[in-house]
């Protein structure tokens, strides 16, 4: 990031509103320039800008392949059919898409008895299992912006991975003045949104384990053997503040993660009981809260869910996407990225069926495969994303007609086909 | 063209004054039509001595939206326990207090309902609200927007800003949420649980607006009635679960000065503070203000025994409650300068005994309200108990003896002094189309539901006569959703998308820059995200059909 807040966009730079599918954070508040490449308008966001690096100004062509070899579209339809039509437990992960593609991979899972997992969900498992065993109390983008003296990041300076954080989040003209503390993160050079804040970092004492412990420990009036200077400070801030925000990222945790999101619940919880406080966890990229969100809703369980034969079980560890292919617990993969090139499928022998951006064509072009390229959603098709702070939709919408077809398309064809196939007495 | 008849059953149509007169019924492409006797059909369904009513509505029940999802994510071991479906319609969906969508609307269908309505859409979370309910088969839906905790409102009330563009900011959110009403829910009390304030009586200051609950419900009632709202405002009123919150209540209705209001779930709100243990029934006083006052329906918010889970926007009295929950965990939420959230997981339970007076309350309050058409029969789903308990209910409410053999197991205490041992009245099947039909249609401007006269929409629910209410309710013989056969003896047999109902109020269009002013200063979307345009709806509401209902008068400006 070397963005300059200061610094107005080019005046030269013309664009439509737009919002930006590549990041939780959905940014409706900038433009793009299609021409003569996609490009974002009044944002420097890294992570966008690498991106739209992988699209053009104008639909790619891409065709579909079987085995790697260029098929049309009813023929990769029907490979794909018959592959996961054979399979007896077929898992569909990646699930980057959005919240219409999740609606059809739903119907294709209960039409071919799939595990649905997503490509960050371990990541996602740290704040679905938290919230099963303790709950959560968490807060929205425009709370924070018009509420939060006092913002905690832990463990994360937030814009590493969600560039414009702090410029969603930034105090309105009549918010309370602001203070901002990294714990355990160095913050960012320079940090669109922080202009009006001041800012402050403090280490960990030990790990964020510790951290977290110690903080909740003290907070709930426990004495606890270390101390820590710059902790016990904080510790007196958030305690006088009108409104605490705690900041953390699913995706930066260590192992056993989940350990410090119940932390971060106790120590707002213990907060709430005096004054305000709430916590905001960045994740759910590349759709993952999306697909969580659907899945939840149309099945009742969220995602590591499995349409079994016995009914619907949810398993948070063992329906890990690593952990079936490594225990080859799974016989077919059909993987889903229709946002970047970028989330490529885990290296496996199976069987695989890839609906996938247009650069993903090397990722399934051995025996054995078949690739579907699929529009993007905000880029060559209409969509809706969930935002970071979970109720928040946005809807999507492109900035070319596409050629491809989306996500939903392909897997409601797939799913006619298997059952088409099944009432000719195919059945498996 | 398609028609059917149904032929030669016991009608009980309410809204069309038919009591039990045997007759035939007749629908062509969805609606109920008069047929010749000799006139061809394409189906004939022989209902001789079964009992024919409209479909149920449910006219307030969480079925779709941010809280009710994160209620799904908290209790996943109210999902575990499942079974694969054995109907091939079916795609798998499990859970029992907060079942998936695919689930709520299959075994609402399976009991006779064709409508339910989300009383709790947070403006800020309507496009996700659509998405859950359109995803929830069979039922056409809609929901109530949520008002009066809304910074922007509050704000607007605090500097004195005129009625009338308080009215237009009303009439546009329900524009632009594609709602069916407004639903305040402790007013102006989650917002000001935002600034720390934990508690908040209805003549009381927010601690930070310096308003009260008695302007914002004033207010939003008041707008409601010139913008030609069927619906009345619908009302959770303050201090939800307090024991004594009796007095918040009648002064709620106090403060509508005679414009129509719906209390919800009044079962929550009906607690007063006699005897030893200083929580009691105050289900004769609120019954009388109901009785008394002919602007205010009520629906009940019925306790049944069990595990449960309770979703509410109102964080500042979840928030009181969430030590209270089991299993012991809960979520909390404050969200996007318009609403709040809460989620408790709550057993219920015979022995307890203020579990046991909530449940004696709601039964006296369905009881001793004259006017069936002011009473809907709900549990506030899930946070009563799941609506899956409706038949049970329904049993309750009409047979004393089962009534009598029920309050005998509750805590003793209850069992031997509730108020509702005395109360000999049983509900008949009339009276129990009403409360589950006819009235929520009519309070919610429904004119072509809820009734089976000529014109009608052909939702129509078949009941094989049974002497035990609660079986003959959990199965009917038939239901048809728009003409179409959906399930035949309990089982589905087709599973329709559902339609969305919305209202499109009028309101002067100055307010968009007002609003888009402050959207830019405090909020975190962008103004052109604002509303939900009519094909959005369509796509986010899974393709189902738009049925925008038409507004009393003319609605908008006078
Ligand atoms: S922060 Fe996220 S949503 Fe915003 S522009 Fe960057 S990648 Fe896109
Ligand atoms: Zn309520
Ligand atoms: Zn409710």
């Amino acid at each position: 990031m070397t963005a300059n807040p200061a610094s107005p966009p080019p005046a030269a730079a013309t664009g439509r509103p737009w919002t930006c599918p590549f990041c939780p954070l959905c940014c409706d508040g900038f433009s793009l320039a299609a021409a003569p490449r996609p490009t974002l308008i009044g944002s420097d966001c890294g992570r966008a800008a690498a991106a739209l690096s992988h699209f053009g100004a104008a639909p790619a062509s891409a065709t579909a392949r079987v085995d790697g070899r260029a098929v049309d579209h009813r023929s990769a339809v029907a490979a794909a059919a018959a592959i996961l039509g054979a399979s007896a437990q077929p898992l569909f992960a990646g699930l980057a898409t959005d919240v219409a593609g999740m609606r059809a991979l739903y119907r294709l899972a209960n039409g071919c008895g799939a595990i649905l997992d997503h490509a960050n969900g371990d990541a996602l498992m740290v704040s679905t299992r938290a919230l099963q065993d303790r709950g959560v109390f968490y807060t929205t983008l425009a709370e924070i912006r018009n509420r939060a003296d006092l913002v905690v990041c832990l463990g994360t300076n937030a814009t590493d991975h969600y560039p414009e954080f702090f410029r969603r989040t930034a105090p309105a003209a009549d918010a309370p003045a602001r203070h901002v503390v990294f714990v355990g993160a160095c913050m960012a050079a320079s940090v669109p949104g922080l202009e009006a804040c001041t800012t402050e970092e403090i280490g960990f004492a030990g790990d964020v384990f510790d951290t977290v412990a110690l903080i909740a420990a003290r907070l709930a009036g426990r004495r606890t053997a270390a101390s820590d200077p710059a902790l016990d400070a904080l510790i007196v801030r958030m305690q006088a503040a009108r409104y605490t925000v705690v900041v953390w990222e699913s995706s930066s945790l260590p192992a056993q993660g989940a350990l410090v999101a119940e932390a971060i619940q106790r120590i707002v919880n213990t907060l709430n009981r005096t004054t305000r406080a709430a916590a905001f966890c960045l994740g759910g990229g590349d759709g993952g809260y999306t697909a969580n969100q659907v899945m939840t809703w149309l099945s009742g369980l969220p995602l590591r869910t499995g349409v079994h034969m016995r009914g619907l079980v949810h398993e948070p560890q063992r329906y890990a996407t690593a952990r079936l292919l490594a225990q080859r617990a799974v016989d077919a993969l059909l993987w889903v990225s229709a946002f970047s090139p970028e989330l490529a499928p885990p290296d496996t022998g199976l069987p695989l069926v890839v609906l996938g951006h247009p650069g993903l064509e090397e990722a399934a072009a051995r025996a054995n495969s078949v690739f579907i390229p699929v529009s993007t959603p905000g880029i060559g098709s209409a969509g809706h994303l969930f935002r970071a702070d979970g109720g928040v939709v946005l809807p999507l919408v492109p900035i070319y007609a596409d050629t491809l077809p989306g996500v939903a398309e392909v897997a409601a064809d797939i799913a006619a086909n298997i059952a088409a196939a099944r009432a000719e007495g195919g059945a498996r | 063209m398609s028609t059917l008849r149904l032929k030669g059953g016991r009608i009980i149509d309410p809204a069309n004054g038919i009591d039990g007169e045997v007759r035939d019924i007749g629908v062509r492409d969805g609606r109920i039509v008069a047929l010749h006797p000799a006139e061809k059909v394409d189906r004939e369904f022989d209902v001789s001595g079964m009992v024919v009513m409209a479909g149920g509505i449910d006219m307030h029940t969480h079925i779709g939206g941010g809280k009710v999802n994160l209620a799904r994510m908290l209790l996943p071991e109210d999902h575990r326990a499942n079974r694969a479906p054995d109907n091939p319609l079916e795609l798998a969906s499990a859970g029992c207090c907060t079942p998936g969508t695919l689930a709520t609307g299959y075994r609402y269908a399976e009991m006779g309902y064709t409508a339910a309505f989300e009383p709790a859409m947070a403006p800020s979370n309507a496009r996700h609200a659509h998405m859950e309910m359109g995803d929830t088969p069979i039922l056409d839906h809609g929901a109530y927007v949520m008002l009066g905790n809304d910074e922007l409102m509050l704000r607007m009330l605090a500097e004195g800003q005129d009625f009338e563009r308080i009215r237009d900011y009303v009439g546009w959110t329900i524009h632009a949420t594609r709602a069916m009403g407004v639903k305040v829910v402790n007013p102006g009390g989650i917002s000001a649980f935002k600034f720390n304030q934990r508690k908040l009586d209805v003549d009381e200051d927010h601690t930070h607006w310096r308003i009260t609950p008695r302007q914002v419900v004033q207010t939003l009632a008041r707008a409601l009635t010139e913008l030609g709202i069927p619906h009345p405002l619908h009302i959770h009123a303050s201090n939800l679960g307090v024991p004594g919150n009796i007095g918040s209540t009648l002064a709620t209705i106090a403060a509508l000065e005679g414009l129509r209001g719906h209390l919800t779930h009044v079962q929550f709100h009906a607690y007063g503070t006699e005897g030893a243990r200083k929580f009691s029934s105050a289900a004769r006083e609120l019954a009388e203000a109901v009785n008394a006052n002919p602007n205010v329906s009520i629906d009940v918010g019925q306790i049944t025994f069990g595990q449960t889970v309770t979703a509410s926007g109102d964080t500042m009295r979840q928030h009181a409650n969430a030590d209270l929950g089991s299993p012991r965990k809960w979520i909390g939420a404050d969200i996007e300068c318009d609403a709040g959230c809460g989620i408790v997981p709550f057993r219920y339970r015979e022995e307890s005994f203020v579990n046991a007076l909530q449940w004696a309350i709601g039964l006296e309050l369905f009881l001793l309200v004259d006017d069936p058409w002011r009473v809907v029969l709900t549990t506030d789903h899930p946070n009563g108990g799941p609506f899956t308990s409706y038949p049970h209910l329904i049993r309750l409410l009409m047979d004393k003896s089962f009534r009598d053999e029920q309050l005998a197991k509750l805590h003793p205490e209850v069992a031997v002094n509730a108020l509702l041992r005395g109360i000999g009245r049983e509900l008949s099947l009339n009276e129990i189309a009403i409360m589950t039909r006819a009235a929520p249609a009519r309070l919610l401007g429904l004119a072509d539901r809820g009734q089976l006269g000529e014109g009608a929409a052909a939702d129509i629910a078949v009941y094989r006569e049974d002497p035990d209410r609660e079986a003959m309710f959990t199965t009917p013989e038939y239901v048809f959703k728009d003409g179409e056969l959906v399930v035949q003896r309990g089982r589905l047999v087709a599973t329709p998308v559902g339609g969305t109902h919305f209202l499109e109020p009028e309101f002067d269009p100055a307010i968009e820059r007002m609003l888009a002013k402050y959207a830019d200063e405090h909020l975190a979307t962008a103004w052109r995200h604002a509303a939900i345009g009519r094909d959005e709806l369509c796509a986010c509401a899974n393709g189902g059909r738009l049925l925008a209902c038409p507004l009393h008068g003319r609605g908008g400006r006078k």
